[in-house]
């Protein structure tokens, strides 16, 4: 066959519709789905941002209300709640960065792919963020002086964060890499 | 624009350009759920699209934008395959046609699933007629990047075509 009698054979679908829309179900879809505008993205910075202030705040408050003289815990609040503005500040350049890309499938993918790196790098930094974390609140139970149980507990749990955090870095990693090889594709001269 | 207001030109869209949705759905979408899964992805992407369309394009190309963005995305994703339930457990939305197919289209979509995510997108534009011009702005890639693909994809489709038609089917 030549081109143009594949075209005609595509072209006569147009008077027979592949199927048939179930228009209930599809009206409920949208209706359920029209608030859900939030990426996921979205969701994850204000969950940092609320966890990191209300934490930061819970500790200094405590420290600052029982006089203590407990470095680390102080340390550690400022630590929190500096994370928390870090994280703010990125979120307000993505949200300002996030409309530069032109109305194409290219386009479209340099935005997905921007929005990947971030999602990277920000996975990156959180991972990291757990090991300052973690040491100094072993310190401050330490210098509070803590049964040394509680604080085999508390780094069990920051290793449990680490790894999950680990897992989620490397989906944001895999995702990341799927979206380069298809602008690759996209932008290959073959 | 108001829910009212939105709600008329996405039921406008869809009478209208059903039809090229149906077409990605098919190119993309392996079996009947994962087609009634990247339609569900397809229409609410739309669905959020309306209120930031400008006119500066028809409506043609840009339900061609947002629906192949949504496509070659959703290939990406993991899937699986409940057949009585999809995303977020809606029941399914579209129903195959019974009215029987031209076999020649069957194969012809069969061949387009064979190539990649951005040849698909390529060969879709190019059957529903689309220049250049309208496919590099689509894709937002170089015109002459646009003419080495279709090159590339009708030599092969061309020949793939005459093995077809050599097995006599």
């Amino acid at each position: 066959m030549e081109f143009e009698e594949l075209r005609k054979i595509w072209d006569a679908q147009n008077n027979q519709p592949l199927y048939a829309i179930n228009e209930k179900a599809m009206y409920n879809l949208v209706l359920s789905k029209k608030k859900q505008a939030h990426h996921i993205t979205n969701i994850s910075e204000l969950l940092i941002i609320i966890v990191y202030i209300i934490t930061g705040s819970v500790v200094l408050g405590m420290n600052l209300f029982d006089q203590s003289s407990n470095i680390s815990m102080y340390v550690l609040s400022a630590w929190m709640i500096g994370s928390a503005l870090f994280i703010l500040v990125s979120r307000i350049r993505r949200i300002k960065g996030g409309n530069q890309f032109d109305r194409s499938m290219s386009g479209d993918l340099d935005h997905a792919i921007s929005v990947a790196t971030y999602q990277v790098r920000i996975s990156q930094i959180m991972l990291w963020n757990i090991l300052p974390i973690g040491a100094l609140t072993t310190l401050g139970l330490w210098e509070g002086g803590k049964p040394i149980w509680i604080a085999m507990v508390v780094l069990l749990f920051f290793a449990l964060s680490y790894y999950a955090g680990g897992w989620e870095h490397n989906i944001y990693k895999r995702k990341k890499r799927e979206l380069e090889i298809l602008k690759k594709k996209l932008a290959s001269e073959s | 624009m108001t829910e009212k207001e939105q709600k008329q030109i996405f039921e406008e869209w869809l009478s209208q350009h059903k039809a090229l949705i149906f077409k990605i759905v098919r190119v993309y979408g392996f079996t009947v759920t994962d087609q009634d899964d990247l339609f569900q992805e397809i229409i609410i992407q739309v669905w959020h699209s309306i209120p930031s369309f400008r006119r500066e394009s028809s409506v043609t190309t840009w339900l061609y934008r947002i629906s192949l963005n949504t496509a070659i995305k959703w290939t990406k994703k993991e899937r699986k395959h409940n057949q009585s339930e999809t995303i977020d457990g809606v029941k399914h939305i579209l129903e195959e046609s019974r009215m029987s197919t031209d076999e020649r289209l069957t194969w012809l979509y069969e061949e387009i699933y064979k190539l990649d995510e951005i040849d698909r997108s390529v060969t879709l534009l190019l059957l529903d007629g689309f220049s250049y011009k309208e496919m590099a702005s689509i894709l937002g890639i170089t015109e002459s990047n646009v003419g080495v693909k279709i090159n590339r994809i009708k030599k092969q489709l061309i020949s793939k075509s005459k093995k077809y038609d050599h097995h006599g089917i």
